[in-house]
């Protein structure tokens, strides 16, 4: 998440910083209310508390683990994984998505709520990578969903699903609409 | 109060759920709480991988066996390289069998750490995970080091191994292995004597050893149910039957004691990875066999035969004689094995990889039949199912 | 060891001389060949012989020689516990002849046997449940014969206007390259195009 100065850059911890908060719980503290435009205020709900749908197929899924338990720890961005799609803002597609499985994955899609985010995490999610020629592999789920975020590895690193997550905000964040 | 006739129903577990391990679908038919009958039904991760190999170079097939299991991955690259290099019929220099047993039981680490911590997570304990995911963030970080990759190592060629370990490599690995028991220990005492752990699993999904062979158990399943059978002991492979280690069995065949099995096994690995630490000898990691193995990085820079035949090994790769064998190595999961078929050529004409939990998964019928509901996803975790490997 | 094993196999084939057609132990693997429909029976023999004791059967699999009068094999491999040694037991059919299903002397038969199944559409007589396993549901076609194509013949994607998945015929910007290294004198093989898929196509 992290503080954006009023021209919607990101501001680093530091005195700037703080002067902007002062001024924040400066006018919270006289008045009792502070003015936000309304989608800043969602964005920053939505960027700030992204659940996503345990959706682990196959390898890909145990650095998706790795990423959610201790050393990376994924809750600091307030990532908390769900295992119901009513619940979640967000599906990772971690592994081969298979001819098999496409449509159950795509049951799991529509019953999440909107606004709802897909990150493709993996080559074989991205466009079937190890798999592409297979008789029984989906060539990319984007074939399948629509896709936010791709996050290219066999099996992409924890921290390189860190940054996936990551870019998925900054995203929300330059998109700000309310609706999508 | 009228007497109510309950209908019996079914229940159409996963394919999406989180204690189903991955992509498993059960159709249970249920009398109330209790499973009448448990169908499984597999292949949602189903990837054509046999089909694949058949259409690749023995180099460009070993990183399928990585992504077969994708707990342990190295324990599967090793069948697959070891059938290669029986039918070759040539030997790997010691150096290299010592550091593939390292890795292979690195990777045995690998996945009781997961295993049994996932089932635990499966009934109900949440901290062994974490503690326990942690020691694979360091192990992983060891594969890091000696091949490039975390998980995926592609680590083990024919021939013997990519490249040596790196400087540093072995003192990192024993410091760990010093530190590494208490970690056991405190996941031990979190679960061993647990109340609602051993609720949950003691005297659930009990098997007998006539059954577990008429089911083709093998490894740690077998085991708990009282058959003393481990490959690296009765059909040693690389340098196992150098090394010095006990096969722990179990009495009952319940899901406790596949619990304690894979626990005592955690510390028989470690014996083996601290006896390989200290005996390994030096020497080259690499057959020194330009025809199944390619030339030193350096070598290429000055012989000109060096560069053709690194050219050949990467482009054709190696050309095995025609023949079959079935060989099997003693996955963390139980007996991992291929039936390759090859017909001279460079590419395999039929590779069947034999999975462990295959046959695991098959008996979930057997085991959960007369249990409750919530037993089913007991028996699911301490069978230790990865449908990476199921479904191939 | 290789000694012990041919005699071990000189004995099951003086055991059982109708049935077996013969005995061979390649690169140090006893392999045993059996007529087609007295494959129980052998398998029974092997399991409760006391010097067979082949107690556990790993795997069964299929194999496609397609030059073959019988194109088929199917290959059982067992393991014996008591005197730590394997036996391969294979039997030749072809796409209409079934073969005797095992269950009955080995439960561990019954997924596999439905993977043979599923992979070569060799049929199984007296199997309780013969499904595919692992292909998709209403796949068609056998995954794992040699004339199979590797991309099959259907793909999947959602459709935006039926709201759900269909399957269509594959179309790939890039086939699999598939170089020739065995003759010296073609880099590529000539492509093998995806023939017109069989009947029943469309959405599933």
């Amino acid at each position: 998440m992290g503080v954006i100065s009023e021209q919607g850059t990101p501001l680093p911890p530091g005195p700037e910083q703080n002067a902007l908060l002062g001024r924040v719980t400066g006018e919270l503290q006289d008045r009792g209310f502070v003015i936000a435009q309304l989608d800043n205020l969602v964005n920053w709900a939505r960027t700030g508390s992204l659940w996503p749908m345990t959706f682990g197929l196959a390898c890909c899924a145990v650095e998706m683990i790795h990423a959610y338990v201790s050393r990376y720890d994924l809750d600091r961005f307030g990532v908390v994984p769900r295992p119901s799609p009513r619940q979640s803002d967000v599906i990772i597609v971690a592994g081969t998505l298979t001819n098999k499985m496409a449509p159950a994955f795509r049951k799991v899609y529509d019953q999440m709520a909107e606004p709802r985010y897909v990150i493709s995490m993996g080559s074989c999610a991205n466009g079937g990578g190890y798999y592409h020629y297979s008789y029984s592999v989906v060539r990319g789920c984007d074939r399948v969903v629509p896709v936010d975020v791709y996050v290219p590895g066999c099996p992409p690193t924890a921290e390189a699903l860190v940054y996936g997550v990551l870019q998925l905000q900054k995203k929300i964040k330059r998109t700000g609409t309310l609706w999508r | 109060m009228a007497e109510t006739h309950i209908k019996n129903y079914s229940i159409n577990f996963g394919p999406q759920h989180p204690a189903a391990h991955g992509v498993l679908r059960m159709i249970l038919e249920m009398d109330g709480e209790i499973i009448e009958r448990a169908d499984s039904h597999i292949g949602l991760l189903h990837r054509g991988t046999e089909k694949l190999i058949e259409h690749k170079t023995y180099a460009q097939a070993t990183p399928y066996f990585d992504r077969l299991d994708y707990v342990s991955p190295q324990n599967q690259e090793h069948v697959f390289v070891l059938a290669a290099e029986k039918l070759l019929g040539i030997e790997v220099p010691e150096r290299g069998q010592y550091v593939r047993v390292l890795f292979a039981e690195l990777g045995r680490l690998l996945n009781h750490l997961f295993s049994t911590t996932a089932y635990a997570m499966d009934i109900g304990a949440m901290t062994p995970m974490l503690w326990a995911m942690e020691e694979r963030e360091l192990l992983m970080e060891f594969c890091e080091r000696v091949s490039g990759a975390r998980l995926h190592m592609n680590y083990f060629r024919i021939g013997g191994v990519s490249r040596d370990l790196p400087e540093g490599l072995s003192d990192d690995i024993w410091a760990w292995t010093e530190r590494f028991p208490q970690v056991v220990k405190d996941i031990e005492t979190l679960l061993d004597e647990n109340r609602i752990f051993k609720q949950r699993s003691v005297d659930i999904g009990v098997i007998s050893a006539e059954d577990a062979l008429d089911w083709g158990y093998s490894g740690p399943n077998l085991r708990a149910a009282g058959v003393p059978w481990d490959l690296r002991k009765a059909q040693p492979y690389d340098v196992y039957a150098k090394m010095d280690f006990d096969v722990p069995v179990g009495k009952h065949g319940d899901c406790y004691e596949r619990y304690l099995v894979r626990m005592a096994e955690i510390r028989e690995s470690l014996k083996i990875v601290r006896q390989c630490l200290n005996e390994m000898p030096s020497g080259p990691v690499q057959l020194d066999d330009r025809k199944a193995s390619p030339p030193p990085r350096a070598e290429m820079k000055s012989s000109m035969e060096a560069l053709i035949h690194h050219f050949k090994l990467f482009s054709e790769g190696v050309r095995i004689p025609a023949g079959e064998t079935y060989t099997a190595v003693e996955a963390p999961k139980g007996e991992m094995a291929v039936y390759l078929v090859s017909d001279g050529t460079n590419k395999p004409y039929r590779c069947k990889i034999r999975t462990p939990g295959f046959a695991h998964l098959q008996s979930m019928d057997l085991l959960s039949r007369g249990h409750m509901l919530a037993d089913a996803v007991a028996n699911l975790g301490s069978l230790d199912v990865v449908f990476g490997e199921i479904d191939r | 060891m290789d000694l012990a094993l041919q005699d071990l196999g000189d004995l099951i084939a003086a055991a059982l001389p109708q049935e077996v057609q013969g005995v061979e132990v390649p690169s140090g693997e006893l392999t045993v060949r059996v007529q087609r429909t007295a494959v129980v029976k052998v398998l029974t023999y092997l399991r409760d012989d006391p010097l067979c004791q082949f107690k556990q059967l790993m795997d069964v699999c299929g194999a496609d020689y397609p030059e073959r009068e019988y194109r088929f094999e199917v290959v059982y491999n067992l393991l014996s516990l008591t005197h730590n040694a394997r036996i391969r037991v294979k039997v030749d059919t072809d796409e209409t002849m079934p073969v005797p299903s095992v269950t009955n002397v080995f439960s561990s038969a019954n997924w596999y046997e439905r993977e043979v199944w599923d992979m070569y559409g060799v049929h199984f007589s007296d199997h309780p449940d013969l499904r595919r396993i692992l292909s998709d549901y209403g796949f068609e076609g056998h995954a794992l014969r040699k004339d199979f194509p590797l991309t099959g013949y259907v793909e999947l994607r959602y459709d935006d206007e039926q709201k759900r998945v269909v399957y269509e015929p594959v179309k790939l910007s890039q086939e699999l390259r598939n170089f020739d290294f065995l003759s010296p004198w073609e880099g590529l093989l000539p492509e093998k195009t995806a023939e017109a898929p069989p009947k029943g196509e469309g959405t599933a």
